[in-house]
């Protein structure tokens, strides 16, 4: 890929323009989107609410699958839910919108760099220790790495790192590489050999384009699922 | 060489950022969109339960009324039937209380009728007595010229009429 960030520094800190403006957008989006569907609300429901209420109940399942805790259920549920509406439109952003300026790419999606899904995982986990601890004490919690037998401390410390590893790099991964085929497709294969591989690109672009919002949305039900069950892990007792 | 350094660059600014606006999306989706429609839905859980309780609770009473009102039938039937026997004995001891009362009457009007007919005979023979006493007393006087007077003469008659008798 040859197309650069846009990465500027304030205070001390690097802000990736490109990211920012990624979400932004989504954030924006998703918002819009969610408040058209749900902000009347009636007994009654309308298709508009049926829509809505469809991935509340979705991500509700997913969170009561996978926690135990009734209290955390509930805060969870709208988390859950929010996270799950994010990563998914992030996800299908870079799929149909992709905005560049001088070989300088300003709109892609978020969730095609680390940095972004690892926010989101280490998101996930100060919450599921937030909750860990809430539950048991700072005490009890952080006695809980030496069971059921002590040496298993080790072991359990490098669980929680894998754990947000994996959690984050699955799904830039995946995102990741959808990407990278797009863009070869679209510029390197089509531009390969005149205009019988221009025209052959078409299909072929559909065709991932397609498969690309199947990944996106599984991954975006992968990383609110194992969210769930990280957290889920940390209120219950084994 | 510049852009491998770029790359490199950790971009912490990005995830406060994204914390930031995944935190104000969350606020906001939870404020207008999450919170409505859960509270709608849990309203509407809650709803369903009531409805489903008060059809429990009213199939039950339909249930007890059609069971009381098969009671008061059965009891208005026996009732009737009550009335109905209660109105069959009356009427038999009307029956025979008139029969009787008839009897009873007829019986003394015949008795009445008796003494009556009795009465007149005596009534009826008295008289006759009387007449032919008259009569003889008369027939006598025609007779014997007057040498008795009217008291020894029906003494006489009286004696022969009573030597008729025995």
């Amino acid at each position: 890929m040859g197309e650069k960030s846009v990465v500027v520094n304030l205070f001390g800190l690097n802000f990736n323009l490109t990211n920012c403006l990624g979400g932004t957008l989504v954030a924006v989006c998703t918002f819009i989107l969610l408040y058209w569907l749900g902000h009347r609300a009636t007994i009654k429901p309308s298709k508009k609410q049926n829509f809505i209420e469809y991935f509340i109940d979705f991500t509700n399942n997913i969170v009561k699958d996978n926690v135990e805790d009734k209290d955390a259920q509930k805060h969870l549920s709208l988390y859950a839910f929010t996270l799950f509406m994010f990563i998914f439109f992030m996800n299908q952003l870079g799929l149909f919108f992709e905005f560049s300026i001088n070989d300088h790419i300003l709109v892609k999606s978020p969730t095609a760099n680390p940095m972004i899904t690892m926010t989101m995982a280490l998101m996930t986990l100060l919450l599921s220790y937030n909750y860990g601890v809430a539950k048991y004490g700072l005490k009890g919690y952080l006695g809980s790495y030496a069971k059921p037998v002590g040496f298993m401390l080790p072991i359990n410390l490098i669980e929680e790192f894998t754990n947000f590893l994996t959690l984050s790099l699955r799904l830039y991964g995946n995102i990741y590489a959808g990407e990278v085929l797009l863009t070869l497709i679209g510029d390197r294969f089509a531009k390969s050999a005149g205009w019988i591989t221009t025209i052959a690109s078409i299909p072929l672009t559909l065709v991932w384009q397609g498969f690309s919002v199947f990944i996106g949305s599984i991954q975006a039900y992968v990383f609110v699922t194992l969210s769930m069950v990280y957290i889920g892990k940390k209120v219950t007792k084994e | 060489m510049q852009l491998m350094y770029a790359a490199l660059k950790l971009e912490l600014g990005d995830t406060l950022y994204y914390l930031l606006i995944f935190a104000l999306l969350l606020i906001l989706v939870g404020h207008f969109a999450w919170g409505p429609v859960s509270d709608m839905m849990e309203k509407r859980r809650q709803k369903v339960i009531d409805d489903l309780d008060h059809a429990e609770s009213d199939r039950k009473k339909a249930e007890l009324l059609a069971n009381e009102r098969e009671a008061a039938l059965k009891d208005s039937k026996q009732e009737a039937t009550q009335i109905l026997s209660t109105a069959k004995s009356n009427a038999e001891k009307t029956k025979t209380q008139i029969i009787s009362q008839a009897d009873d009457e007829a019986s003394a009007i015949r008795k009445k009728a008796a003494e009556d007919a009795k009465q007149a005979k005596a009534d009826a023979l008295n008289e006759a007595r009387d007449q032919v006493a008259d009569l003889s007393i008369s027939i006598a006087e025609k007779l014997i010229s007057k040498n008795l007077d009217e008291k020894d003469q029906k003494d006489l008659v009286d004696s022969f009429i009573k030597g008729l008798d025995d």
